[in-house]
């Protein structure tokens, strides 16, 4: 009977079970790392007592072992030779490239402190570790991608929220003024942070929404769930933790409304025309999806405040109103790039699909 | 055909629901949120001695409360108009949960006449900002500081407590008296420093 069950795994992820198991492993570990690392961010901006047994630290070292341990899977499921083997070479790569600079940087940041003292939100060690959760999560997703026509939902959530998350953290790195430090300004100039933010976070959100409904083959409710699980992660991370934005939550958690829509759309509509005002939809709430950190971007050109935690959603609030129209044209553009590259990339894997399948 | 005419219907409703909400409900509501009101106090200051001889040591206690909601941070600074240097001061001990800051010029201030905006000035004499980040309700925190004055006369000692962000008139203290470096009001105590 269980050999049956085993037979029928194998068909329907066209994987070996190490591999299987190493880049869920992986997924979920770079998940958790990314969900622990914008908790400590929290954490750092509410000044709450930082030591090294912190519980986000915990989340992140925690993502960190699973990480490793699916790497490893990762690593000899792909030199058994019992899996597809041949597809598999370069998500490999990915996924031990992306853990080693995950790792490596430890101990490089480690230097850094020990050399500058507290650093910002930008330093080297900070850029090679989100760099490396972006590209071994990318890893784990085209592994899973490759290897099967259909994935089932829960996978390609877990599979698509750390490279959303990771890449977060990157534009974050880019447009926040949290990045001065005793020896280093790294923060960007402020018009500079506000235009990374606009173009970036739109294409973002396009880009992994989209592309999640795409890898369901566009079903309904993928879509769906990866945006609800980013808003749910958002809310653990960024908003519970600071009492003052507790009241911000039923604002928060709306954003789910233009997610489902764009989902709706997809599912029922396989026009191009479709793909791509979903993709504007959803880029078009950015700018609440990224609350409450995004205010102290936004804040550097439009108010000029010092954003004390508490006055985060009062800024926000202010701010809003001037600042979704001057964004909203750009921000569309974005949404409909971010459609349109993961329109370009499915045809693409439908073509090398349709290739394998005639040799 | 009609169902494409449902399916944008719906799609544009919901989110005239949602940009609606967005934009206009939520905003409000959140903003006739009134603003925390910290309520900065310094409860006991007290000197060592009311006069010393030169090169001896003088012990200032002073202890700050929060009585008024949670503050995001709230200082109490002890400021030497007679002093431009640190080598002279100690931090005895403290119970803050930040590691004290000693300013002394041309050091930077972040911040005066308790604004919310960017508004830093350069130090002209020395002070020591003791703090806690953040600062709850209710809680009391203290800290003794030794300091030995250079020259003989009248040493002057400026203490204040402000919390932040600064929402209303109580969350400085004091209410009103001398204006001190950064605009902002002081108590002011003083010990008679004589030859030895």
């Amino acid at each position: 009977m269980n050999y049956f069950r085993y037979q029928e795994y194998l068909e329907v992820y066209g994987l070996s079970r190490k591999l299987f198991a190493g880049y869920v492993l992986v997924s979920l570990g770079m998940l958790l790392a990314a969900a622990g690392g914008s908790w400590d961010i929290t954490n750092h901006l509410l000044n709450k007592p930082e030591t090294f047994f912190a519980p986000p630290h915990a989340v992140l070292y925690s993502g960190v072992a699973s990480a490793v341990v699916g790497t490893v899977l990762v690593f000899s499921g792909s030199r058994s030779g019992d899996g597809a083997t041949g597809k598999m070479i370069w998500p490999v790569k990915l996924v031990i490239a992306g853990v080693v600079m995950l790792i490596s940087a430890a101990p490089v940041d480690f230097g850094w402190h020990s050399a500058f003292g507290l650093d910002g939100l930008l330093s080297p060690p900070h850029f090679v570790l989100v760099s490396g959760m972006i590209i071994g999560s990318a890893g784990a997703l085209a592994g899973f991608a490759q290897s099967a026509k259909r994935l089932p939902s829960v996978l390609i959530v877990i599979a698509i929220l750390p490279i959303w998350l990771g890449a977060s953290g990157m534009i974050d790195m880019f447009s926040l003024p949290f990045s001065e430090s005793e020896y280093f300004n790294f923060n960007p100039h402020p018009t500079l942070g506000v235009a990374v933010a606009t173009l970036a976070f739109p294409f973002l959100i396009s880009a992994c929404l989209i592309g999640s409904s795409v890898l369901a083959g566009k079903r309904f409710g993928v879509l769906s769930m990866a945006g609800g699980a980013f808003i749910i992660i958002g809310v653990l991370t960024s908003i519970i933790p600071n009492s003052a934005l507790t009241p911000t939550i039923p604002f928060y958690i709306s954003s789910i409304i233009p997610i489902v829509a764009a989902d709706v759309l997809l599912a029922f509509s396989r026009s191009r025309f479709s793909l791509y005002a979903a993709g504007t939809i959803v880029s078009l709430a950015f700018f609440m999806l990224y609350y409450p950190l995004i205010t102290y971007t936004y804040n550097e050109v439009f108010e000029s405040k010092v954003v004390w935690p508490s006055m985060i959603a009062q800024i926000y609030f202010e701010m809003i109103q001037n600042v979704f129209p001057l964004v909203a044209i750009p921000t569309a553009a974005m949404g409909i790039l971010g459609a349109l590259l993961i329109d370009r990339l499915a045809r693409n894997k439908k073509y090398y699909n349709n290739i394998q399948e005639l040799a | 055909m009609l169902k494409a005419i449902i399916l944008i219907v719906a799609v544009a409703v919901a989110l005239g629901v949602y940009f609606s909400l967005s934009l206009y409900v939520f905003p409000q509501l959140y903003q006739s949120i009134e603003a925390r009101r910290p309520q900065a106090i310094v409860t006991d200051v007290s000197l060592s001695a009311p006069d010393i001889a030169l090169g001896q040591a003088l012990t200032i206690s002073v202890t700050g409360t929060n009585n008024g909601d949670d503050a995001d941070m709230q200082i109490v600074s002890v400021g030497f108009p007679n002093l431009t240097t640190t080598d002279n001061i100690k931090i005895l001990k403290h119970n803050f949960d930040q590691t004290p800051m000693l300013i002394a010029p041309p050091g930077e201030l972040s911040s005066s006449g308790y604004s919310d905006t960017d508004s830093s000035v350069l130090a002209q004499y020395t002070s020591i900002e003791v703090f806690s980040r953040p600062w709850e309700a209710g809680k009391t925190y203290s800290a003794d500081i030794e300091v030995i004055p250079k020259t003989e006369g009248r040493f002057v000692v400026f203490i204040k407590s402000v919390a932040l962000p600064h929402t209303w008139e109580q969350a400085h203290y004091p209410q009103d008296g001398t204006l001190d470096q950064q605009k902002e009001f002081v108590e002011t105590y003083s010990v008679e420093v004589t030859k030895p």
